[in-house]
C-alpha cells in the first residue's frame, strides 16, 4: 500500500471511531465541574448549596455584568476605582447581618477579585460564614442560577 | 539566584514582590527570561487571572533565537485593592497544551493601608449590658492624619473621638443608649488624608442575639 492510500485509510479508521463515539455519547460535555477534593478551605462547589438556601450572593464582577447577569437578589461589591467602597460595604453589612452564609462569585474561575472581597467581609466581622464559589459567574450560569440565563443539560 | 527554567525558557524569577507606595494607583513588574535552548522558543500565548493585571511582551517579540533573552511586563491596577495581593501569568511556549501553560509568573503587590480601624465592628449583646466600647483608628502614613468628623446612621448610640497622638492615633468610643432591639449602625469617619481613596473609613456596630458559639467562647 503506498503512503498516501496508507494515509487515507488511518484517517478513515479515526473518523468513523469518533462518529461513532459522538453517536453513542453525543456532545462532549464541557459543563463546568466541580471537585470537592480539591476545594481550598474557603470554597464551596455550587452543588452544596441547594436552591433556596438562605445564602447571601455577593456578585464581585462589573456593575453591568451583574445587572444584566448577577443572580437574582445578589448585592454587588467588586473593586472597580469608580465605584463607591463605603457604599458597597454599608449595602451588603445591612443584608450581611440577616444571612448565616455569603457566597461571593467572580466571573473568572481564577478570579482573585472573589477572594479580596471575600476576606474584606470576614473583616467585618458580622457573624456570617463566608465563602468563594468555585467556578464562579460560569457555575452558576450553567446551572441556570443567575438572571436571563437558562440553565444548560 | 536559582534560575527557574519553563522548559524551554529561562527566569531568573517567577514570584516578584512589589511594594506601592500610597500614590501610585499602577505597579509595573518586569520578568526578565532567556531562551538557553539550542532551537527558537516561541511564546505562543499569555494569560493574565485578573483583568486588575496587563500583560505584554517587550516590543511584542514572541519567538526567541537561542541564546536571546526578552521581557515579560505586567501592569497592576491597584483599583480599590488593599494589603497583600497574588496575581498571576500564565505562559504558553509552542505546542503546550490549552490546559498546561509552561509556566506561571507571579506579582505580589503590597498595598499599604494608611488608616486602619480595630475592630472594624463592635458587638453588643441583646439585652446584655450597656458599657462603651472601642475602636482604635491608626494611621499608617508618612504624613499626619487627623479624624475630622465622624457620623452615625443611628441615634441608638453616644460616640466620642479621643486623641492619642494628634495625626496618628485616635480611639472611637461608642456606647449604644440601649441594648432592647437588635440592629446594625454605621459610622463615617472621615479624615484629612490627601489621598482621596483613604479619606472616608466605615466601621459597623452590631446589637445581636447572643450565638451558641459566644457562649461556647464565654463560658
Amino acid at each position: 500500500m503506498n503512503p498516501w492510500r496508507e494515509w487515507v485509510v488511518i484517517a478513515a479508521i479515526a473518523l468513523a471511531a469518533a462518529g461513532g463515539t459522538f453517536l453513542i455519547k453525543g456532545y462532549p460535555n464541557r459543563l463546568f465541574r466541580c471537585d470537592p477534593a480539591t476545594l481550598k478551605p474557603d470554597e464551596l462547589c455550587l452543588d452544596a448549596i441547594p436552591v433556596g438556601e438562605s445564602v447571601l450572593w455577593v456578585d464581585a464582577r462589573k456593575r453591568s455584568d451583574w445587572d444584566k447577569t448577577g443572580v437574582p437578589g445578589s448585592v454587588l461589591w467588586n473593586l472597580d476605582p469608580a465605584e463607591d467602597m463605603q457604599a458597597f460595604e454599608a449595602d451588603a453589612a445591612v443584608r450581611i447581618v440577616a444571612s448565616p452564609r455569603v457566597i461571593v462569585y467572580c466571573g473568572d474561575e481564577n478570579c482573585g477579585v472573589s477572594r479580596q472581597i471575600a476576606e474584606r467581609i470576614r473583616k467585618l466581622d458580622l457573624g456570617a460564614e463566608v465563602f468563594v464559589l468555585r467556578g464562579g459567574w460560569r457555575a452558576l450560569s450553567e446551572a441556570g442560577r443567575v438572571k436571563g440565563v437558562n440553565p444548560k443539560p | 539566584m536559582a534560575l527557574v527554567q519553563a522548559g524551554k525558557l529561562d527566569f531568573p524569577q517567577t514570584l516578584k514582590e512589589a511594594h506601592a507606595p500610597a500614590e501610585v494607583t499602577t505597579v509595573t513588574t518586569d520578568f526578565e527570561f532567556t531562551n538557553r535552548t539550542d532551537k527558537p522558543v516561541t511564546i505562543a500565548k499569555y494569560d493574565s487571572t485578573c483583568s486588575c493585571m496587563a500583560v505584554t511582551i517587550k516590543d511584542g517579540k514572541r519567538s526567541y533565537a537561542p541564546g536571546e533573552s526578552g521581557v515579560v511586563r505586567t501592569k497592576f491596577d491597584m483599583g480599590n485593592f488593599a494589603g497583600v495581593i497574588d496575581k498571576t501569568v500564565a505562559l504558553w511556549l509552542d505546542s503546550d497544551p490549552e490546559d498546561r501553560p509552561s509556566l506561571s509568573l507571579t506579582v505580589r503587590v503590597h498595598i499599604p493601608v494608611l488608616v486602619s480601624m480595630e475592630p472594624k465592628t463592635l458587638k453588643w449583646d441583646l439585652n446584655g449590658k450597656v458599657e462603651p466600647q472601642t475602636i482604635r483608628i491608626t494611621m499608617k502614613y508618612d504624613k499626619p492624619i487627623r479624624v475630622v468628623s465622624v457620623t452615625s446612621s443611628s441615634d441608638a448610640y453616644k460616640y466620642e473621638v479621643k486623641t492619642l497622638e494628634e495625626g496618628k492615633s485616635y480611639d472611637l468610643v461608642i456606647t449604644p443608649t440601649d441594648l432592647k432591639s437588635p440592629g446594625l449602625g454605621i459610622f463615617r469617619i472621615e479624615t484629612d488624608c490627601p489621598l482621596e481613596k483613604h479619606r472616608i473609613q466605615q466601621v459597623f456596630t452590631t446589637v445581636r442575639r447572643p450565638s451558641p458559639s459566644d457562649a461556647v467562647a464565654k463560658p
